[in-house]
């Protein structure tokens, strides 16, 4: 929380490091039990809940296939879906940390998902077959392709997603929310259109005594995509993480998933996580309080690629393969939707929207289809109309519960004056007319949009 | 050469339906501020309304009498615009007006929502695949009567004008002229004053978007007679071309609108023939992202509303 | 720093003191919105340490000169400097200014009109975010929780609370801004303002909707802010008694240009002064 205090002088330097992590450490206990709050009882179910679900691929492989559809009526996600929870959900706290913690509006995000894809697809995988470059990889010296390992992949996934969101962010962050809106919309096609588009590149530039040359050369493996790449290797234990190793990619992406937890949580707490939420609140008077409004919102959209450039990176190892038809703008939507579902501005709503989404898409619609076409085989599959249920989903959201089902507290009194006083009875404020604080009436201030969160909601009166 | 000038014909009358759309959006941006996402979807939804009279309830063909075809088109029209007003004030009925007050993001995500919800629906009636209808109207090249046959116009994409012009003036002049018109400039201009003036802004807001709808709709009739194909997710290429083409001539001004999108029809024709329709929807997604960054005002500059 | 406090408001009038003792000096600004000229040539300046308000019928451009010094309007033409360094120049008709958190790390700190809180932050945060234009740490040093950030956190909350005490918030210090009282929001507007380590504090109309007894404590806070903080003041007041009771120069505008510049003695008996607010007519009793 905010206002706790946090550990008092240390050392710059080595020794300070240590003695920090220490610390960190030793505390961990008392910052467990203070995240879960005071209920005793709702802190022991959380904690159980908390190990079912770490070790839930364990128990799904050696104890739950019972379980299955007998005692639990719906099936119990498998491996596969289970990873790309993870998947979706590093990118919902990516795009949490662009809409939820600085409320930008990012209708592209998948651009940055399939830049992730596509760096480990050109960095693991024979595609540029006619070098070969084998660095610590999984894979004899001399074969085709360049080959890195996973581990340094993620981090140039990061670099390179981070990079575009900041190139993408610069000219485009000083457009109001809607019209930032479509052009990260644009990018998001475009992203896609290139991958698709450059399987047969021709072409011949000569600046002065050098000259380029390609000849059908194939960038990115068009529709076709790019494959094999190769799966996260761990060298010591012999594991590899791809889609047919078990459980164990899960894990993998339950590591990085608490990685992006972490460090969410450590901006969020910061000096540039107030920025952000200053920003949202009030962007004139953040500026003129000395924040840069322009650099910080750029940093929350950077940071927020590199996330999903991280998503994709997993996602296409973890394959084995990628093609551009994977990053569709309906990916972009889904993301949004599971900020929105769970709770935009929260770290654990989020995730939760991705968990429960990533679900109700893999697991349960296709389940649903399944019982429905053997009743009725003319029916239409659910599974393939999912994203009528998901823009069902975002109507209803925006109309009756925009702050998710998971809200953080800020984000709700933004969004509704019910969020508001609810957020506020949470705290034991009391809410009166007056303490909405209005100002007097007095002259107009200059510019500014209004905060129309603040006005009565018309049309309830109807 | 010639090609050059068939690729601007070409281009004139794709221009002309995006006219249609891009008006909707431009009006109802022009009002409350809102990029309706699911209107190119509405138009989508127009043209498959209109397939279906003309294929299933009209059963129109090329053997059908022309003045009987002339009739039966002219009430296809009507009845089209009519529904695709319906399912538009609907809409704001249901998903826009209760978040007329909230921040300015929670309708345009609504209205995201909603476009799937479209989409998704013409996918269930109509299946994945492109559906079309045989061309019926004369393919000869009226040129040919004045001895040119180099370049080729006819009768088909003259129709194109033929439906397009008229309701783009009789448009003009209801927003110019009449009191309801008088009445949506000033909610545009400010809603609360324009209130207080005794203006119904409710009912001038969901006139708005009864126009918006039923000129998606013409411009859906317009899109099967011409093009002769419609399919679930017309509405993303359409849109995106419309909603550029609002932008490009400064959103909130009508002649702006139709302007832009005789320019992105240019655009469209131009980049299809010579580039690959592979490249098209990223070209006009690179001019919108440029206007939008370089002149957000558009050429034209803004007019139904000049808020900022 | 002299003590200006005891100087007469004629030392004090634009153009009569060197450079070196003024903290901002602008020359020729104009505003021009359109048709509308807000702001008409108006020369003015504040000398160190001093005590400005800024007065004026509504609508004079008192605000939008305010909102020139910050950055958040460049002016049509003019020149201003502050604390010695140019941050509105014009070359030829190129006008170049610096941006409003350029300004607020040079030193500029305002409150506002009608209260621009964060809202739904604590009131300790509001004060914590006016601190970070003066913070060096960098993101990836919150990521890791680098014992430079924890050092400045730690830093900034004392700080922070500091400013809350001096403005007795600090009891309120965990509230939702927007839950305060009024009279609580303006102070803390104050001290959010303060946490920018200003040198020139731009104070716009803080006794709006106070009660005499507020308006006094509000009056001898600000008194206090010059002496204990070393800060210079400017203000718009429509309050003549917080005018009358503190301001070692009042400047009066009127349709954007000055008509009147002095000791508030002086200023309150001018003619012309009292015309622009009264009316014609009036000047005459």
């Amino acid at each position: 929380m905010t206002g706790a205090t946090e550990s008092p002088k240390y050392g710059t330097g080595l020794t300070g490091w240590a003695a920090h992590v220490g610390e960190v450490l030793s505390g961990l206990p008392a910052a467990y039990r203070r995240e879960l709050g005071s209920n005793r009882r709702r802190a022991i179910v959380l904690t159980i809940l908390a190990i079912l679900a770490v070790t839930y691929p364990i128990l799904n492989r050696f104890f739950l296939q019972g379980f299955s559809r007998n005692v639990f009526p719906l099936p119990l996600p498998d491996d596969t879906v289970v990873t790309f929870m993870m998947i979706f959900g590093i990118m919902a706290i990516g795009l949490n940390i662009v809409a939820g913690f600085a409320g930008l509006l990012d209708l592209g995000y998948v651009a940055f998902y399939a830049l992730g894809a596509y760096t480990a697809a050109f960095l693991a995988s024979p595609h540029f077959g006619s070098v070969s470059f084998v660095v610590l990889a999984n894979v004899a010296n001399g074969f085709p392709g360049i080959h890195l390992p996973f581990w340094i992949i993620v981090p140039l996934a990061v670099l390179v997603a981070g990079t575009f969101g900041a190139l993408l962010g610069a000219p485009t962050l000083r457009l109001r929310g809607d019209y930032l809106a479509i052009v990260t919309l644009g990018f998001g096609e475009i992203v896609p259109v290139v991958f698709r588009n450059m399987a047969d590149v021709t072409f011949n530039i000569g600046l002065g005594p050098i000259s380029i040359v390609a000849d059908h050369l194939n960038l990115t493996g068009g529709p076709l995509g790019i494959n094999p790449i190769d799966a996260p290797f761990l060298p010591f234990l012999n594991i590899r993480f791809n889609a047919s190793a078990g459980f164990a990619p899960v894990y993998l992406g339950m590591l990085l998933l608490v990685v992006g937890i972490l460090v969410a949580r450590n901006l969020e707490r910061s000096r540039i996580g107030r920025a952000w939420m200053a920003i949202r609140e009030d962007e004139l008077a953040a500026e003129m309080m000395g924040v840069n409004t322009l650099r910080t919102k750029l940093l929350a959209f950077a940071l927020g690629a590199s996330f999903a450039g991280v998503a994709g990176s997993l996602q296409s190892s973890y394959l084995g393969a990628t093609t551009s038809d994977f990053f569709q703008f309906s990916t972009s939507i889904l993301v949004l939707i599971m900020v929105i579902l769970g709770g935009i501005g929260n770290i654990w709503g989020v995730l939760l929207g991705a968990i429960a989404l990533t679900y109700v898409d893999k697991t349960f619609l296709p389940y649903l289809g399944q019982q429905i076409q053997a009743i009725a085989p003319s029916f239409p599959n659910p599974a393939q109309f999912n994203f009528l249920f998901f823009g069902l989903t975002l109507v209803v959201m925006m109309r009756f519960r925009p702050e998710g089902f998971l809200p953080n507290r800020q984000r709700a009194a933004e969004l509704t004056v019910h969020g508001l006083i609810a957020a506020e009875i949470a705290r034991g404020e009391e809410v009166g007319v007056d303490n909405l604080g209005m100002a007097p009436p007095g002259q107009d201030e200059v510019a500014g949009d209004a905060r129309a969160a603040e006005t009565v909601d018309e049309s309830e009166k109807e | 050469m010639d090609q050059v000038i068939q690729t601007v014909i070409i281009g004139l009358s794709n221009g002309l339906i995006f006219a249609l759309v891009a008006l909707g959006y431009t009006l109802v941006y022009g009002i409350i501020e809102l990029i309706n996402f699911a209107h190119g979807d509405l138009f989508m939804l127009g043209s498959m309304v209109a397939l279906f009279l003309i294929a299933t309830v009209f059963h129109l063909s090329a053997a059908t009498p022309p003045i009987l075809l002339i009739g039966e088109i002219l009430l296809i029209i009507a009845l089209t615009m009519v529904i695709t007003a319906a399912i538009n004030i609907t809409i704001e009925r249901i998903a826009y007006r209760p978040l007329r007050h909230a921040p300015k993001l929670a309708p345009l995500i609504s209205a995201i929502g909603m476009s799937f919800v479209l989409q998704n629906v013409a996918l269930l009636i109509a299946g994945p695949a492109n559906k079309s209808i045989d061309n019926f109207l004369p393919t000869t090249n009226l040129l040919s009567a004045v001895g040119i046959t180099s370049v080729s116009v006819t009768l088909q994409q003259v129709f194109v004008g033929m439906v397009t012009l008229p309701l783009l003036v009789a448009l003009t002049w209801f927003v110019g002229k009449t009191r309801q018109g008088r009445a949506m400039r000033a909610t545009a201009q400010d809603p609360d004053t324009a209130g207080l003036m005794g203006v119904d802004v409710n009912r001038t807001i969901a006139l708005t978007f009864l126009i918006g709808g039923a000129l998606a709709g013409a411009a859906g009739v317009v899109q099967i007679l011409y093009n002769n194909v419609t399919v679930w997710n017309l509405g993303f290429r359409f849109g995106l071309n419309a909603f550029t083409s609002a932008v490009l001539g400064g959103i909130g001004n009508l002649s702006g609108a139709v302007v832009g999108a005789l320019v992105l029809g240019q655009i469209n024709a131009f980049s299809d023939r010579y580039l690959s329709a592979n490249w098209t929807n990223a070209i006009v997604f690179g001019v919108l992202i440029l206007v939008l960054v370089f002149k957000p005002t558009g050429i034209l500059g803004q007019q139904l509303a000049d808020r900022a | 720093m002299t003590d200006l406090a005891s100087a007469q408001g004629s030392e004090l009038l634009t153009g009569s003191l060197p450079d070196e003792r003024l903290l901002v000096k602008s020359r020729r600004v104009t505003k021009q919105f359109g048709g509308l000229v807000a702001v008409n040539e108006v020369d003015f300046d504040i000398p160190r340490g001093s005590i400005v308000s800024l007065i004026g019928p509504n609508g004079a451009g008192k605000t939008t000169f305010f909102n020139m010094i910050t950055g958040f309007y460049t002016p049509t033409a003019g020149t201003i400097d502050f604390d010695g360094q140019p941050i509105v120049t014009q070359r030829r008709n190129r006008m170049k200014g610096k941006k409003p958190h350029e300004v607020a790390e040079l030193g500029i700190g305002r409150t506002f009109q009608n209260i621009r809180l964060f809202g739904t932050m604590t009131a300790l945060d509001n004060v914590r975010v006016g601190a970070n234009v003066h913070l060096r740490s960098r993101w990836w040093d919150a990521v890791v929780r680098a014992p430079r950030m924890l050092n400045e956190e730690a830093a900034t909350l004392d700080a922070a609370m500091d400013l809350l005490r001096l403005v007795n918030l600090e009891d309120r210090a965990h509230a939702w801004a927007r839950s305060l009282p009024y009279g609580d929001q303006r102070r803390l507007e104050i001290a959010r303002a303060l946490a920018t380590r200003p040198k020139l504090l731009l104070l716009d109309e803080p006794t709006a909707g106070m009660n005499a007894s507020e308006t006094q404590e509000m009056t001898d806070f600000i008194r206090r802010l010059r002496t204990e903080f070393g800060l210079t003041v400017l203000l718009i007041e429509h309050d003549m008694r917080v005018v009358m009771g503190i301001s070692d120069r009042v400047t009066v505008l009127d349709y954007g240009t000055v008509i009147a510049e002095g000791s508030p003695l002086e200023v309150r008996q001018n003619p012309r002064v009292i015309e622009a607010y009264l009316g014609r007519g009036a000047a005459e009793h």
